[in-house]
């Protein structure tokens, strides 16, 4: 029964860890570290609640758990973020592709967001969540979800004004 | 639904940040190092659900225990006293009046016949009736006075409080024998 369940539990983990843990990257604003605990938690969480959910949505469990620590985290504890004017430049070795200096642009701008606009941003346009569902997962009213995003958005725009050109 | 009314409404900007957000970057493989922590976070985690769970039973049971500890163990001494009696001896000098009293007053005081705190000091309390034996019998019921005054000659409890406490009282028992 145990060594089914942990089978069980282990294929989920191995096929979606690489999504989780992008997601928790993002939620993260990019820090790598923090990214990984944040997901062993959550996954370790999971565990103990895999035999009622394993049937229904373990994702989703797993989404609601890090978006919410994420969320919680800066008023927990300070992680070394500091708000700045600039962003910072981001080596451009020659190496490095296009695709991943916009990404790390991107994690960067992520990192200036507060937690919860962070959340709620990443939760509408990564995971590509209505509004209710990323209320839910933040667990907030869906007014305060959707000013979340929305103040997080108008802030990413200054941001990533530079990679991301406007039209016209 | 919601999604692509939410996808219609983007603007430019909106796009292109989803675009960036699911562009993934290399993709990151579970290794074992990641499957060794989960396994040791589950350990730690259960290990602290158990100790939590321990020191709850600890607790309750310590708890219980405190309680009938503190349980108090008669039921008699739950009962509210009863009220104190008053002085039944007055110190009124006329002997009419205490004799009347006396046998009246204190089986009203007790009509359940228990023995209760408060008959002992004010039996022995009086100090003009020192030495009597009356004394002992005069507040309580007329069964526990006819066991102290077994030893006397009078059979009733009533009679011999009368008798033994009159010459104390009365003031004109010794004036008489003098006029």
């Amino acid at each position: 029964m145990e060594q089914a369940r942990a089978g069980e539990y282990d294929a989920f983990v191995a096929a979606r860890w690489s999504v989780l843990f992008h997601l928790a990257r993002l939620l993260t604003g990019g820090d790598r570290h923090r990214a990984e605990d944040l997901l062993q938690e959550s996954l370790v969480k999971l565990w103990f609640v895999w035999p009622k959910i394993a049937d229904e949505a373990p994702e989703a469990y797993v989404r609601k758990v890090l978006a919410r620590a994420a969320a919680r985290s800066a008023r927990r504890r300070w992680w070394g973020e500091r708000p700045v004017e600039e962003l910072p430049e981001t080596a451009a070795d020659g190496d490095l592709s296009a695709t991943v200096a916009e990404r790390s642009r991107l994690e960067a701008a992520l990192a200036q967001l507060s937690p919860q606009q962070r959340a709620a941003v990443v939760l509408r346009y990564y995971q590509d969540l209505p509004d209710r569902q990323v209320a839910e997962a933040l667990g907030c009213p869906v007014g305060t979800a959707r000013s979340h995003a929305s103040r997080g958005v108008a802030r990413l725009r200054g941001l990533l004004a530079d990679v991301i050109e406007p039209v016209g | 639904m919601d999604r692509m009314d939410q996808t219609d409404r983007m603007d430019h900007f909106e796009r292109q940040l989803t675009r960036l957000m699911q562009q993934d970057g290399r993709p990151v493989s579970f290794e074992a190092r990641h499957r060794e922590a989960l396994r040791a976070g589950v350990r730690v985690r259960r290990r602290a659900r158990a100790a939590r769970r321990a020191a709850g039973s600890v607790l309750a049971v310590a708890g219980v225990g405190l309680g009938l500890f503190l349980w108090p163990h008669g039921h008699t001494e739950d009962r509210p006293t009863a009220p104190q009696p008053r002085p039944v001896i007055s110190p009124a000098p006329e002997p009419s009046t205490s004799e009347s009293q006396a046998p009246s007053g204190t089986p009203s005081s007790t009509p359940t016949g228990f023995p209760t705190p408060g008959y002992t000091p004010t039996t022995s309390e009086p100090p003009s009736t020192s030495g009597s034996s009356a004394t002992a019998s005069y507040p309580s019921p007329p069964t526990d006075t006819a066991t102290a005054t077994a030893g006397g000659t009078t059979p009733p409890a009533t009679a011999s409080a009368s008798e033994t406490s009159e010459p104390s009282y009365d003031p004109s028992a010794a004036i008489s024998p003098s006029g």
